[in-house]
């Protein structure tokens, strides 16, 4: 056994040993143990070196709230820094580090910042970054080179560069209570609410469920109040509608009383079991939360109150009772109230010698001065602690008269030999949560705290949260408030009876003892009492910016241990009282929480894939994919040694001299169906059509209310009621969500339903030469010729057994067909096509081919309709009808939007054989060196196999005009500059005679 | 943020998609009124307090709702169908 | 109509459905997925007054009768039916060609037919750790009095739509886009990895 640990008591397992490291050295400790008691059982007392003066730190608390014993904790390769000890539970092979200290914890060079202690006070960021006047390291240069070693000096843990092989999961849930907190008021408010048949969750982000019954040394309902937790705990468990969620920090109230909380699964685990996560994040929907969170105990601010070995009077009395472990031998207490007494006894009881009680009140009353005999310590009552001796441990401490009042000092200073000294500045409710929810909250003059504020959103307090401090109130409000919580009425039935060590919960209103040396009042940050006041003297008045300048409660730990005593020294600076100081306004996380729970099941690829029905043979055969939106489309079909470019300039060339087919399930396609449906149609279309015929297919053009250009697509009539809508790829989602819009809130009288059926389709586009013979080869059921399927036509039929949809349309601007079949059978049709088309040449293309056949057409997609374009822009003016007003009619002929000098669709060819590049500039005379003067940009650009030159579509002010006129592309950042013309955008056969067969 | 879509009951904010200013009054498809057209298509109300928009509970029953929301408090006062007929009233 | 000479229908799931036991299974696996493919899914909408008419000819064509209100649906094992949104329900049947069956029943005067049967896929998870493997995508109530049996939402994780059904007391039958169907599956497996699961 350990020197500090006890023979028996507490929750540890002392049959199991766990081994583990720390700064490389070998420990053990039981199960049970967090690594804060492990360590301290093992006599280490230094835990880490503080932020700025790189001043030895040890154990200030031993729960959430500790802002000394930082550690990294290591997994493989994976590091986590700034993980409180307190809250890393122990396994064997656990790796852990201190943090910010050079070489090592024990020898520090850092240290020698406790020298320059002055040029580091508050705010020396701001001021110190002023360099000398003159010299070669003038204004701020000789700071720049500072900084280096600054920041290197300053800060917490170093984060790791290794990629996190964790799991991460969130997790949504429903109850009707979720008790935060799980000591006697929790426990008894999950209780109440449960049997009355509540849908509970209950949430602690300790490991074990107890809360402060499992180191108080009180008994409830005639037991102690650890067994009494444990057996209630049973009980609930029992329950079905009790879900228990240890581990679980709830970090975050947000609106509709939906809370973020954060359960660490398996980082108390060896490893984590095939699929488990190391931390879930769970997003719970309550109907009512109850706030069972409990109080921090706040330090006192004194010279020397950081040094290892100064520690708060409850952690002491957890370290005992909970673990085992006595965390000195010698022990004097230093306390403003009464709670202090009750730990005093709890240390005597485990074997250690409390040497003093030191109470900054004069008068203290009876029942202190008995616990005080009890623990056989004598009692400095009106005295304070003006100073603490030793290096990395503590040695002994000073007291001298203090009178309250003034908080002057008074009489000679006595030495008191001590190996840890407890303090207690009184008890501040744990009203993060609740604060976030919206409300401001309240000082209390009498416990000298901040109570809950009143609720705007659906939560009930209970307990130590609402400032009341003893284990009857917590066990009489929890019950209450889980009845309430649950719908029931209140209970007249009796309450576990409690016997407790008395107590006024009432604390004197000191916070400080003025006295020459250091006094922290933030001990993560390394903020003093002294920074507090240089940050009023330099006219920081309000509380926000105090909080700024001096960074106080901006660390890890958010202030939960310097808040208040920060506040009250603030105040008694502005010669205010505290509620008109104010506080803060407490933000999520409660925590910090791991952007990894947060990304949760979005890693790796940060979106779902969207295939289409052929996506396998695609792969299968050789396709390079390429993202489109969330589809994946092939790119090009590549031959061995091919570049993209040969490989699509073969593609493209193939298909208009023999044909070749393409993946074009893509297409937003929507079914437009009802007595309405063709009006509709007339009415989001500008042109017309109510006057397509059944079994024809129309190109329609789509503009926004503005008047600028909106999405362009085919719409085939299928039937009377009956049209297939099909948009761009891109614009699936937006033009589906538009039609809705219009049919909801607009036109709510029209008689029509519009459904995404982009899924229910495959479609396969044929174009070529050959692309007719290719069909006429392997269609049944219907003719494939002129008559029977002229441009624009729809016919029924079948391939490989398969109904079909073959309309006669044109993209590639070859006589083409898009064949649609069901899902189900798009790969079979296709590889239908593809078998029978082998003779006749036939050669699968992908996007580049596709965009390069277009581009040579001259047809816009996404990069034209790029949301500042008109139809008359891009020569679509033909398509808008006079006959009827249409979405965006009304705006579209504003005088900026028909101006003359507007960018308008042209094509270009590169004069000097070189290729273009997207996005590059056009301009009327180059100027490479100080290249100005954009009259346009490139939208599209490819090699037209056509045409055999590289060419682009672009949009050129008054483009109209300038048909057959040159200019040049200014492209400086991939410096491309050279000689174009500019042409129009129909490159390719203009007359379409290709197409029209 | 929760909205009450009255066909799915109370979701995530994550589910719906704002579909702008409730108030906006669409002038009849013929007119000429480019006043009306202009004030519909750019004006839009921005009150610090209750406010008439419209969603799209496009991440469920993809029906569009009038929906009064308090824009300081992220209160919802009522939602409704915005084709007609169900009205939720929310505020406790 | 000649349907049941149709060829076999491609599943998008095909090469991440892998049959047999998974995850964490070695003390039991606590879901079971599969992809149920059904011969028919329709879609059908009922103009604003006229769902009366359209719920009665869900249960002349199929036999099922829906309970009134939002959301409500019934399975039977063979056929399902549920509202996924003001006047819309998803009917579904093992077979083929039921939209054949509703062609006369859904007339221009009640509202209209969708046949959706390869565009959107049913996921089915089922067994005791299905809700709990649900909440992992889903922000919606999965425990049975706030989500009863037979009753439908609409829902999305992500980009991925879904609609949902409640077919048995742990058993949720999920319909998602075709398109998406395999992203999906593949995190559904992932996120069963914990509880094991078996895909049927």
């Amino acid at each position: 056994m350990s020197p500090r640990r006890a023979e028996t008591g507490g929750r540890i397992d002392r049959l199991r040993t766990i081994r583990f490291t720390f700064d490389g050295a070998p420990y053990t400790g039981h199960a049970g143990d967090t690594l804060a008691s492990a360590l301290l059982a093992n006599g280490v007392t230094l835990f880490g070196r503080s932020f700025k003066y790189h001043r030895p730190r040890g154990l200030l608390s031993a729960g959430v709230e500790e802002p000394n014993a930082l550690v990294t904790v290591l997994r493989g390769e994976v590091r986590e820094p700034n993980i409180a000890a307190t809250m890393v539970e122990i396994y064997d092979g656990l790796v852990a580090l201190s943090q910010n200290r050079t070489p090592s914890l024990a020898w520090d060079i850092g240290a020698i910042n406790q020298l320059g202690g002055k040029i580091l006070s508050a705010g020396f960021y701001y001021k110190t970054f002023m360099g000398p006047a003159i010299g070669p390291l003038k204004g701020t240069r000789f700071w720049m080179l500072c900084e280096h070693f600054i920041r290197r000096a300053a800060g917490l843990g170093k984060a790791g560069t290794a990629p996190d092989p964790a799991r991460y999961e969130r997790m949504n849930a429903f109850c009707d209570v979720l008790v935060v907190g799980s000591g006697p008021a929790g426990l008894m408010a999950a209780k109440a609410a449960a049997d009355q048949g509540a849908r509970v969750i209950l949430a602690d982000l300790e490991a074990h469920f107890g809360g402060s019954a499992n180191w108080s040394s009180e008994t409830i309902d005639g037991m102690p109040a650890t067994d009494w937790a444990q057996r209630t705990v049973a009980q609930l468990e029992g329950n079905d509608n009790v879900r228990l969620l240890p581990r679980t920090t709830v970090w975050g109230y947000y609106d509709g009383n939906t809370l973020a909380a954060l359960e660490r699964v398996t980082d108390h685990k060896e490893a984590a079991a095939k699929g488990e996560p190391r931390q879930r994040y769970w997003a719970i929907r309550a109907g009512t939360v109850v706030f069972a969170t409990g109080s921090f105990e706040r330090p006192l601010v004194f010279p020397g109150n950081d040094r290892p070995g100064v520690m708060l009077a409850h952690a002491a009395e957890r370290y005992v009772n909970e673990y085992g472990v006595l965390p000195g031998q010698r022990v004097a207490l230093f306390t403003n109230n009464d709670s202090a007494y009750r730990s005093a006894v709890a240390l005597k009881k485990a074997g250690a010698a409390v040497v003093a009680i030191i109470d900054v009140r004069s008068d203290v009353s009876n029942e202190m001065r008995r616990l005080a005999s009890e623990a056989e310590a004598e009692l400095f009552a009106g005295h304070a602690v003006v100073a603490t001796e030793g290096g990395k441990a503590l040695t002994g401490l000073k007291v001298q008269r203090f009178d309250m009042m003034g908080g002057a000092l008074g009489g000679d200073a006595r030495s008191i030999h001590a190996d840890c000294l407890l303090m207690s500045g009184g008890w501040s409710p744990t009203i993060h949560l609740a604060s976030q929810a919206g409300a401001k909250a309240e000082w209390d003059p009498a416990r000298q705290a901040f109570l809950p504020p009143q609720p705007r959103q659906r939560w009930i307090g209970a307990g130590a949260f609402t400032g009341s401090f003893s284990t009857a109130e917590a066990i009489a409000q929890g019950r209450a408030a889980g009845l309430r919580a649950a719908g029931g009425t209140a209970s007249s039935a009796p309450l576990p009876a409690v016997e407790a060590a008395p107590g006024d919960p009432d604390p004197a209103p000191v916070f400080e003892i003025k006295a020459e040396g250091k006094s922290f009042v933030d001990f993560q940050h390394d903020v003093t009492a002294e920074d507090v006041r240089l940050a009023h003297r330099e006219g920081f008045v309000s509380v926000e910016h105090l909080k700024r300048y001096t960074t106080l409660g901006m660390a890890t730990d958010q202030g939960k241990n310097s808040n208040v005593p920060g506040l009250a020294i603030m105040a008694e600076a502005l010669g205010k009282p505290i509620p008109e100081v104010g506080t803060t306004r407490f933000r999520p996380p409660y925590t910090a929480v791991s952007i990894g729970s947060l990304a949760a099941e979005r890693f790796g690829d940060l979106k779902p894939e969207r295939l289409t029905p052929m996506h396998d043979w695609h792969i299968a055969n050789g396709a390079t994919m390429c993202s489109a939106g969330l589809w994946y489309r092939p790119m090009i079909y590549g031959l061995a040694g091919e570049t993209v470019e040969q490989a699509y300039v073969r593609e493209a060339k193939a298909t208009r001299e023999s044909a070749g087919i393409v993946d074009v399930s893509t297409l937003g396609k929507i079914a437009v169906q009802g007595p309405d449906a063709a009006e509709f149609l007339d009415r989001v279309y500008t042109n017309m059509f109510s006057t397509l015929a059944v079994g024809k297919a129309r190109y329609g053009l789509m503009l926004r209310e503005d008047g600028l250009a909106f999405d362009d697509g085919t719409t085939w009539r299928l039937g009377e009621q009956d049209f297939l809508m099909t948009t761009t790829t891109a614009n699936a989602g937006k033009v589906m969500q538009h039609l809705e819009y219009f049919l909801d809130v607009i036109w709510p009288e029209l008689k029509l339903t519009v459904t995404s059926v982009t899924d229910e389709w495959a479609g396969a586009a044929i174009g070529g030469p050959n692309a007719r013979a290719i069909l006429a080869s392997c269609v049944t059921g219907t003719a494939v010729d002129n008559a029977t399927l002229p441009f624009m036509g729809i016919v029924h039929g079948q391939i490989a057994g398969v109904p079909v949809m073959i309309c006669r349309l044109s993209f590639s601007g070859e006589m083409a067909f898009e064949v649609y079949s069901r899902a189900g059978y798009g790969t079979r049709v296709w590889e239908a096509l593809i078998e029978v088309g082998k003779p006749f040449g036939l050669v699968t293309y992908g996007l580049e081919a596709l965009g390069t056949m277009r581009i040579e057409k001259g047809h816009v997609t996404g990069a034209e309709i790029d949301g500042r374009t008109t139809a008359r822009d891009l020569h679509l003016d033909w398509m808008l009808s006079k006959k009827k007003p249409f979405i965006g009619s009304a705006m579209m002929d504003r005088e900026g939007l028909i101006a003359p000098g507007r960018l308008q669709l042209v094509g270009l060819i590169s004069l000097d054989n070189r290729p273009f590049n997207g996005g590059a500039h056009i301009v009327e005379d180059l100027d490479e060196a100080n290249p100005h003067g954009s009259i346009g940009h490139i939208t599209a650009c490819c090699y037209s196999p056509a045409l055999g030159k590289y060419i682009a579509l672009a949009l050129v002010e008054g483009g109209n005009a300038r048909h057959g006129t040159r200019a040049f592309v200014s492209d400086p950042l991939r410096n491309r500059f050279g000689p174009i013309e500019i042409v129009s955008n129909h490159f390719y056969d203009p007359d379409g005679s290709r197409m029209h067969g | 943020m929760l909205i009450t879509c009255p066909y799915c009951g109370p979701r995530d904010v994550i589910e719906f998609t704002y579909q702008g200013d409730g108030n906006r009054k669409r002038p009849q498809p013929a007119s000429q009124d480019l006043d009306a057209w202009n004030a519909y298509v750019y004006d839009r109300l921005n009150p610090a307090g209750d406010h008439n928009e419209i969603w799209q509970h496009s991440g469920g029953c993809r029906a569009h709702l009038r929906v009064v929301r308090n824009t300081l408090t992220h209160e919802i006062l009522s939602t409704a169908f915005a084709r007609g007929g169900h009205k939720t009233e929310s505020r406790s | 109509m000649a349907e049941h000479q149709l060829p076999e229908r491609q599943s998008p799931l095909e090469p991440e459905y892998h049959p047999g036991s998974h995850g964490n299974f070695e003390h039991g696996v606590d879901v079971i997925l599969s992809e149920t493919r059904p011969g028919s899914i329709l879609q059908l909408a009922a103009w604003p007054g006229e769902e009366k008419r359209l719920i009665e000819a869900i249960r002349k064509v199929t036999g099922l009768g829906l309970p009134d209100g939002a959301g409500g649906g019934v399975s039977n094992g063979v056929r399902a039916a549920f509202g996924f949104a003001p006047g819309k329900f998803t009917v579904v049947d093992e077979a083929e060609g039921l939209a054949a069956a509703f062609a006369g029943a859904i007339t221009p005067a009640i509202g209209t037919l969708t046949d959706l049967s390869h565009g959107r896929t049913p996921i089915r998870i089922a067994g005791p750790k299905a809700e709990w493997v649900m909440a992992k995508f889903f922000a919606i109530d999965f425990a049975l009095p706030a989500f009863p049996l037979g009753a439908g939402r609409s829902t999305n994780h992500h980009d991925i739509f879904a609609q949902i059904q409640r077919s048995g007391a742990d058993q949720f039958d999920i319909y998602v886009f075709r398109s998406f169907a395999r992203s999906f599956w593949k995190a559904l497996c992932h996120a069963s990895e914990e509880v094991g699961y078996e895909v049927h």
